[in-house]
């Protein structure tokens, strides 16, 4: 087990054999010169010969037609280059993850309030910005639906005029405001609910989150001689940039090559189109290269965010504390376009039990479509919301039964040999080590012992609890590659299209290239994704990067391996079965030390011997079945095959203010299985930093809105915690349970660490003040309204 | 609303520089447009996310709040020009090490910040990091290797000669 | 110079150039004016810059013994005065909570309080410690008590072409006097929900000033009569009740108008207890 306090500097196994800096070596950030001195360049620090800048106008109101457009006076500001609207695009072309529903920009409609209605090019951005002001667009102002419930009664106004005709790729039941609809079934919810000694039912709602990486979204396109495109952009992958801006301009997929500067962070935020599609058109207009980056309030206002859920929860025990049956029903909000919400809720459901045995789950869930922005992926993906109520409903049964949270999930946590709902095989849990080492490490049998003997002051001002949670996720879907070459030299250029947004994808798979040839890691270098030069990838998203990835880099090196030894062979006149692979790029005969024949020789021989230049290439797609027919019943799941469950479990303390019901966390120890921790300090940063985003949705982040205007959209009005509400102090633990099928048996911890926290700190306020809250964010004003009732008692 | 931009003198990085600047337009927009010094990133343009601290006449400022004309004569410092200074190199030292940045949208602004906190205060504790950089917002780390990263430097500088 | 920017070195300058251009804005350290610039909230066609005007820099006690915090004096300058203040200390308190370091390195207090935010830290601080704003014209110098300066949501008594030179503190009549600020935020560096301020002289007298919970600060003689007597919790009770009919908070993002008249009473217990205690209060 691997603890922030102490992280190894080296490998375990093996280590004398493996050169420094590969798999489970805490090796800093590949690109880290270049950010530590200012020298990275984002999408906002890039320029190009007569570059233009852009500037978009946003739509005043949440659902009206658009009559036309006078662009007179915007045209005739000097500095204006072009302008593009609705006009410029066919209404044929549309774009969208699941259900293609979105058009590049606003055509024929606007759907909501900040929705791009039109793109200007200038000679400068302020020029862009004043010519987009100058814009009339006539609209013909519509009633909009902006609650998702509303919006599905019958009568409710349309967002989409005929929602079914759109193009779907599963079965999504989009019709009306119903922008999807998925169930999961597994046993027999509604009669085993007799067998129950407890049950409890609620209500929760979760708020809007807004991702808030410090870069806004923004793009830079330029044409060629030729009318190709090269489009660089804030995203999470080049390939769905590519996706979205051809689907939604009607192009080919070879007019358009889609490449990455450093990314300021995504969490979800980039990972569909924002502000490419307008960019593109606006270079193919104006045929010179165009630059548009968000203002921090347009990037509020105008891509997504998290969706707010209602979540109706029930969830039945027997006396010993074992889970029967659980009932999910959820609602979310999706905003004006599909995005990845069919994707959220059918992950959700998936994920509404949490990581235990519930042989009876009823789980159904529908996505609304609204006037608001589009909702989509946000770091958790339905997950956080529905562990908020789920971890809740354990707690609370443990309470009714007074029985310890931390013994009631050990009753009920998967074990070997378990598997999902729904079907899918777990083949590697560490979720019981978790518990052992946040149970250990928190004080949790003493503070609870204490808890039940109070002793001292029976009112303090501020009151200390503890709240447990464990949560999964899951480390794979859909389609990767990688190409691994030998340069001449014999040094090793990897190439895998997967986009690191900072959270050092590049330098993880760089490890695990280097361990598979077992050469240094300097040794080898990695490709910028590129859509002209590197394999599909479908993005860096959904935690899947290092185990995806990471299995096609070790594929495509042993792929490189075979033909080493292949050449080798030859070069040292024996049979392949005698040769072995050395540390430090070196092919040798098995007993023989010294002689064999290093990378560059080899490489050498075949590209100027024989063979050609060394190529291990691979490529995959997710192959575990999520659903077996046997088991549950699935109606609308948008996806076939996703898998591969990493476990956490989070202990947090919390301390109330019971004077202004403020909630703070002064510690908090968090025990994730990864499978094996690539990199440690990396893969502790992401649940480090997965922790204090879980705190600003569960305590202080909530976009509000003010009829169909969001009211808090600037870091002045909506706020997400700085270094005064960290944890004083935060302990993070990771468990190596070794999953067979992972890269060097890793695992995916991108988006686990967030899942927890929001249902962890609701149950430490129910640990410290009795009340249990059931609507997200806690903050102070509402921890004191349900403290109320008990100061007047 | 007038647009017409005006030569000035503004002192950046050592060197008296020549750019153009507007009644409106920011120290923000000059560093970055003008002089290419992208270092100091624009994360909101109303001083809260911290992306854009510089320093000003030795103190952390922001410059997306700076105006450029109002800024003439001040001694302006941005990461490029800080980069060479022996406890600018230890704090990034001491980042690298302990994994204190992730995208590093935020690190040019925190590092900014953290300088000015150790040499005026080259011994703090946890604490005092905390509040010092509290104007400094960052997304992806959770602030805690900040924290330690920042300590370390601090020894570490400690240890060694620091130039003025 | 750029046309529409004045740099003057003295307040007469400063006055002239104000009283002879209606349109045009002073700046001084430039944190709210910017970020309103860079918003488009405003566009000031001509800016009179007072980061040159030595005289209304820095912070010194007068021949009377008040001291005189210049208007172009940072939030960081008199968040970090060592000089006695006694209970107008509450002022120093106020200024050390306001935003972020960075902030505090720019923003000024002449800037600040003729922007006059309600949500601001200084206001009821000012309120609280009985202090007087300096204001210049081409007319000459006039002053005025804080508790008159502040008259609604972004208006204060400063008349077309008047500018804030200084904000004058109380003579500490010792240096046992006591000042505390209590501010309930979202997050450290947000703007108040609510806060109280709160002054405890060496003759047991105590004034306090409510800020973010309605137009100007809110403070009530008789609450004040009632908090210079005995401080029991029944005592404090009222004394809040009194403030909190007063009080005409928003409803906005930090949080209801409902909330807000909660924590009233709430603050101010917290806010008379910390500024009894010796170690608690700051001089």
């Amino acid at each position: 087990m691997i603890s922030a306090q102490n992280p190894p500097a080296s490998p375990d196994t093996g280590a004398e054999r493996m050169p420094p800096g590969a798999v489970g070596a805490s090796v800093p950030q590949l690109d880290g010169d270049e950010k530590l001195t200012g020298q990275a360049q984002f999408i906002a620090d890039l320029y190009r010969p007569g570059m233009l800048h852009g500037a978009i106008l946003q739509s005043p109101h949440a659902h009206a037609r658009i009559r036309g457009y006078n662009l007179r006076a915007a045209l005739a500001l000097p500095g204006v280059r072009g302008i593009v609207t609705g006009d410029d695009l066919d209404a044929r072309h549309r774009m969208g993850a699941f259900i293609k529903d979105e058009p590049a920009l606003a055509k024929g409609k606007v759907r909501y309030s900040g929705e791009i209605v039109a793109a200007v090019a200038a000679d400068s951005e302020s020029i862009a910005r004043q010519a987009a002001r100058l814009i009339e667009v006539d609209y013909d102002v519509l009633p909009a639906a902006l609650d998702p419930a509303k919006a599905l009664e019958p009568g409710a106004p349309l967002v989409h005029d005929d929602a079914a005709s759109y193009v779907s790729v599963f079965d999504s039941g989009t019709q009306g405001n119903v922008c999807s609809r998925t169930s999961l079934v597994e046993g027999d919810a509604a009669s085993a609910w007799a067998q129950c000694d407890v049950i409890v039912q609620d209500t929760y709602q979760t708020q809007a989150q807004a991702h808030l990486s410090i870069e806004p979204c923004g793009a830079l396109a330029e044409i060629d001689a030729s009318g190709r495109v090269t489009l660089w952009s804030a995203n999470q992958s080049v390939f769905r940039v590519q996706a979205n801006v051809c689907e939604s301009l009607g192009l080919s997929m070879t007019r358009l090559r889609c490449l990455t500067p450093r990314i300021g962070a995504g969490f979800g935020n980039k990972m569909e189109a924002h502000v490419q599609p307008a960019v593109v058109l606006l270079a193919l207009k104006t045929r010179k290269p165009v630059k548009l980056i968000l203002s921090r309030e347009e990037d509020f206002e105008t891509v997504r965010a998290r969706h707010p859920v209602t979540i109706r929860m029930k969830t039945g025990a027997r006396r010993d504390g074992t889970l029967v049956a659980r009932e999910t029903e959820l609602l979310l909000d999706g905003g004006a376009y599909g995005d990845d919400s069919p994707g959220v809720l059918g992950y959700a459901l998936l994920m509404n039990c949490g990581p235990y045995n519930i042989p009876h789950v009823s789980a159904h869930g529908r996505v609304a479509y609204t006037h608001k922005m589009r909702f989509g992926a946000f770091r958790g993906f339905g997950v956080p919301q529905v562990t908020f109520a789920s971890e809740q409903q354990i707690d609370a049964i443990a309470r009714q039964l007074d029985i310890d949270p931390m013994a009631m999930r050990r009753l009920n946590i998967k074990r070997d040999g378990d598997r999902w709902f729904g079907g899918q095989g777990i083949f590697s849990n560490g979720l019981a080590d978790c518990l052992d080492v946040v149970e250990r490490e928190s004080g949790w049998k003493a503070a609870r012992a204490a808890r039940l003997q109070p002793a001292g002051d029976p009112a303090p001002e501020f009151r200390r609890g503890m709240g447990l949670a464990v949560s999964a996720h899951i480390s794979g879907l859909l389609a990767t590659g990688a190409i691994v070459r030998m340069l001449e030299d014999g040094t090793v250029l990897l190439s895998t299209g997967a986009v690191d947004i900072g959270q050092g994808s590049n330098t993880a798979l760089t490890q695990i290239c280097a361990q598979a040839l077992q050469v240094p890691v300097d040794r080898v270098a990695i490709a910028s994704p590129d859509t002209d030069g590197s394999p599909y990838n479908w993005g860096t998203t959904a935690s899947r990067i290092t185990y995806m990835t990471g299995r096609s880099v070790v594929a495509a090196a042993a792929e490189v391996e075979k033909q080493l030894r292949k050449h080798a062979g030859a070069m040292l006149e024996c049979a392949e079965d005698d040769l072995e692979l050395r540390a430090g790029g070196n092919i040798g005969i098995k007993g023989v030390p010294g002689g064999g024949v290093s990378f560059a020789q080899i490489s050498g021989y075949a590209h100027w011997a024989a063979g050609g230049p060394i190529i291990g290439s691979n490529s995959w797609v997710f192959d575990q079945k999520t659903v077996d027919p046997k088991r549950a019943v699935a109606l609308g799941l948008p996806f076939g095959k996703i898998g591969i469950f990493s476990f956490s479990a989070q202990v947090i303390e919390v301390e109330v203010d019971t004077l202004t019901g403020k909630v703070r966390v002064p510690r908090a120890w968090t025990a994730c299985d990864i499978g094996r921790a690539i990199n440690p300090t990396l893969a502790i940063g992401q649940v480090e930093g997965a922790l204090v985003q879980g705190m600003g949705f569960a305590l202080t982040e909530e976009m509000v809105w003010d009829g169909a205007r969001l009211a808090n959209p600037s870091l002045m009005d909506y706020k997400i915690p700085t270094f005064a509400e960290m944890p004083d102090e935060q302990h993070t633990f990771l468990v190596e349970s070794d999953e067979p099928t992972g890269p060097f048996g890793a695992k995916s911890v991108g988006e686990i660490g967030i899942n927890t926290v929001a249902a962890a700190i609701g149950n430490g306020i129910v640990d410290a003040i009795g009340t249990r809250l059931h609507k997200l964010p806690f903050t102070s004003e509402r921890v004191l309204a349900a403290m109320m009732p008990q100061e007047q008692a | 609303m007038s647009l017409s931009k005006h030569a000035l003198t503004l002192s950046v990085n050592g060197s008296p520089t020549e750019v153009r600047a507007g009644l409106h337009d920011t120290l923000l927009t000059v560093l970055r447009d003008q002089l290419q010094c992208t270092a100091a990133k624009r994360g909101c343009n109303q001083g809260v996310c911290g992306a854009c601290t510089i320093l000003v006449d030795d103190r952390p400022a922001r410059a997306c709040l700076s105006l450029a004309v109002n800024s003439e004569g001040a001694d302006i410092r941005t990461l490029e020009g800080l980069n060479d200074q022996p406890d600018m190199r230890l704090l990034q030292q001491a980042f690298a090490k302990a994994g204190a940045f992730q995208c590093g949208f935020c690190t040019p602004g925190m590092l900014v910040s953290a300088q000015a906190l150790l040499r005026g205060k080259p011994a703090p504790d946890a604490q005092d990091v905390r509040k010092a950089l509290s104007g400094n917002l960052c997304r992806c780390t959770g602030y805690t290797r900040i924290v330690s990263a920042v300590l370390d430097a601090a020894a570490m500088i400690r240890k060694e000669p620091v130039a003025p | 110079m750029l046309q529409g920017f004045y740099r003057p070195r003295t307040v007469a300058e400063a006055a002239t150039l104000l009283a002879g251009d209606p349109d045009a804005k002073p700046i001084a350290g430039g944190a709210t004016l910017v970020a309103m610039l860079n918003a488009r909230v405003i566009e000031p066609a001509a800016l009179v810059s007072l980061a040159a005007i030595d005289e209304i820099k820095g912070i010194s006690v007068m021949a009377d013994g008040r001291l005189r915090i210049g208007a172009f004096t940072r939030h960081s300058e008199t968040a970090e005065c060592t000089l006695p203040m006694g209970a107008s200390a509450v002022v120093r308190h106020a200024a050390s909570e306001i935003a972020n370091a960075t902030v505090r390195n720019m923003g000024t207090i002449g800037g600040s309080i003729a922007f006059a935010d309600p949500a601001l830290d200084y206001p009821p601080a000012l309120v609280a410690a009985g202090a007087e704003i300096e204001i210049a014209s081409t007319q000459g110098t006039r002053h005025v008590a804080a508790a008159e300066f502040f008259l609604d949501w972004y208006v204060t008594a400063l008349e077309p072409g008047e500018l804030v030179t200084a904000v004058l503190l109380p003579a500490p009549p010792d240096a046992s006097g006591r000042g505390v600020y209590i501010k309930h935020a979202r997050v450290a560096g947000d703007y108040a929900t609510a806060s109280v301020a709160a002054c405890l002289h060496a003759d047991g007298t105590l004034r306090v000033a409510v800020g973010a919970c309605g137009p100007v600060p809110i403070t009530d003689d008789t609450a004040n009569a009632l908090l210079s007597g005995d401080r029991s919790d029944a005592t404090i009770r009222r004394a809040g009740e009194l403030l909190v009919q007063h009080a005409d908070p928003l409803d906005d993002v930090r949080g209801s108008a409902d909330f807000r008249r909660q924590l009233i009473p709430r603050l101010l217990l917290r806010a008379v207890r910390s500024v009894e205690v010796p170690a608690g209060g700051r001089s």
